[in-house]
């Protein structure tokens, strides 16, 4: 028993020492790596949900380009404005024409002071065009995930549908939907009708038996959008 | 659990069965090494013991003075083991009278012959153990593998909107069984690969010794049948060579 334990203690030693060793080195190793894939996932899964509905992309890329465009020459206008103003500052003592002078400084003066404002209003409106732009990129965000959603939407309930064999191009029937949080469906009702009762009742069943949607967690973008929304049923395809 | 993963939160995060799949896998690991180590040490230690009594043995020393000195030792090592039941077996049935040569002589190559598989014996113990584990733990790993990404589909079938954050985490997780049977595999066979072409090397170097000595000591026998001392024509070996 002691031999065994003199000739195995030695290799035990260095055994358990070469697994600690590769433990440790894939604890520290690990982290990093795993950290750099997360910074890039998130821009990904946006992305993708912007590309999915093309509607709102062009509102928030045209609006922002004039408005960016604005700010930059007024800025430049504050420049002159300090240069009137020592100008101003060192009127002349002069015997004669001392009063057009001063007419003519003050005129100046008033002239600063209107750049002056102007430039503070040009500053102004450059933060607020600011705001406002941020304020439009988030709600084209929000309209871009909400429009993935709908998206999933359409599809389950197109999948649901089961058309009526007396169904008519030309038909077409507007449901309304309720949806309560967890994206379960509350009432369905026909708000206008096809005039076929066939074709009213294949729409209405369609989304009773999604029963439930996959809504966003945003209780803002939810109440925005699916809180209430109304789908068009025609015989061609699922339209809005 | 979408925030740093580590390799620890996988295991932990396993199922039971996965997790006792790798907690085999790093006891093979573990055990294996042991044996990789203790197997070098060993193989070390005889070699550089052949080399110095080799050494020893073709020095012109008297054999049987060689034989009266280690006789006596407790815990004979390799190939002093082999010299000396050839050398006792061979001084027993040359003692007796009438005894002819070739019945010494198989007598002598006999008993070297059991001390040389006993040798062969001790040098090859836990190599089967070290083959074991490289052509098994992968498949160990495998199938723990196999059963993690198995589950992890099972409860994709269950949500109603599938991602690949919700999968990736089980695959991941059952891949470090295969990650741990490739890493406890791959010494294992290295190891047995070369502790075996060694143990082969070692054994021919004992066998072709054993023969050596067998014709040295049938020079003997033939001397002593015929009249003359054993030991006088045995102790003149050096000359042979």
């Amino acid at each position: 028993m002691s031999s065994a334990l003199r000739y195995y203690s030695l290799p035990l030693a260095l055994a358990l020492g070469i697994h600690a060793l590769a433990v440790l080195g894939l604890y520290s190793n690990w982290k990093p790596d795993q950290q750099e894939v997360r910074a890039i996932k998130p821009q990904i899964v946006h992305s993708q949900l912007i590309v999915l509905e093309p509607k709102p992309k062009p509102q928030p890329v045209s609006k922002p380009k004039p408005v960016a465009a604005k700010p930059a020459p007024v800025v430049e206008k504050p420049k002159p404005a300090p240069e009137p103003k020592p100008v101003a500052a060192q009127p002349k003592v002069d015997q004669a024409l001392a009063e057009a002078q001063r007419i003519e400084a003050q005129q100046r003066k008033e002239e600063a002071e209107r750049l002056q404002r102007l430039a503070a209003l040009a500053d102004a409106s450059f933060d607020q065009i600011l705001d406002e732009e941020t304020a439009q990129l988030e709600v084209s965000n929000d309209q871009a995930m909400a429009a993935s959603y709908q998206a999933g939407i359409y599809q389950l309930v197109k999948a649901n549908w089961s058309r009526p064999p007396s169904a008519r191009n030309g038909m077409q029937a507007k449901v309304e939907v309720e949806l309560i949080p967890t994206g379960d469906v509350v009432s369905v009702t026909i708000v206008q009708s096809s005039g076929n009762a066939a074709f009213d009742r294949s729409a209405e069943s369609a989304v009773r038996k999604a029963r439930r949607f996959v809504v966003p967690e945003d209780s803002s973008v939810f109440e925005r959008h699916f809180r209430r929304f109304s789908l068009l049923f025609r015989p061609e395809d699922l339209l809005r | 659990m979408a925030e740093q993963i580590s390799i620890f939160e996988l295991i932990a995060n396993a199922s039971l069965l996965v997790q006792l799949v790798m907690a085999l896998l790093a006891v093979a690991s573990v055990i294996s090494w042991m044996m990789i180590f203790q197997r070098w040490f060993y193989i070390r230690r005889i070699q550089l013991e052949v080399e110095v009594f080799e050494e020893h043995f073709w020095s012109g020393i008297d054999l049987r003075e060689l034989y009266n000195e280690l006789d006596g030792q407790e815990d004979l090592n390799g190939i002093e083991s082999v010299f000396v039941s050839g050398f006792k077996e061979f001084t027993r049935l040359a003692d007796q009278p009438g005894a002819e040569v070739d019945t010494i002589m198989q007598g002598v190559q006999r008993a070297m012959r059991v001390a040389l598989n006993r040798q062969e014996e001790s040098l090859e113990t836990h190599l089967p153990f070290l083959a074991t584990v490289g052509s098994t733990s992968p498949y160990v790993g495998l199938f723990g593998t196999v059963w993690g990404i198995m589950n992890s589909f099972r409860s994709l079938a269950n949500m109603t909107q599938a991602t690949l954050a919700s999968v990736a985490p089980g695959i991941s997780e059952a891949l470090v069984a295969t990650a741990m049977g490739l890493f406890a595999a791959i010494p294992a066979v290295i190891g047995y690969n070369r502790f075996s072409s060694r143990v082969e090397g070692l054994m021919k170097r004992l066998e072709a010794f054993s023969d050596e000595l067998g014709s040295i000591l049938q020079r003997a026998a033939h001397g002593k049948v015929g009249g003359r001392s054993a030991t006088r024509s045995a102790s003149t070996h050096g000359s042979a060579h």
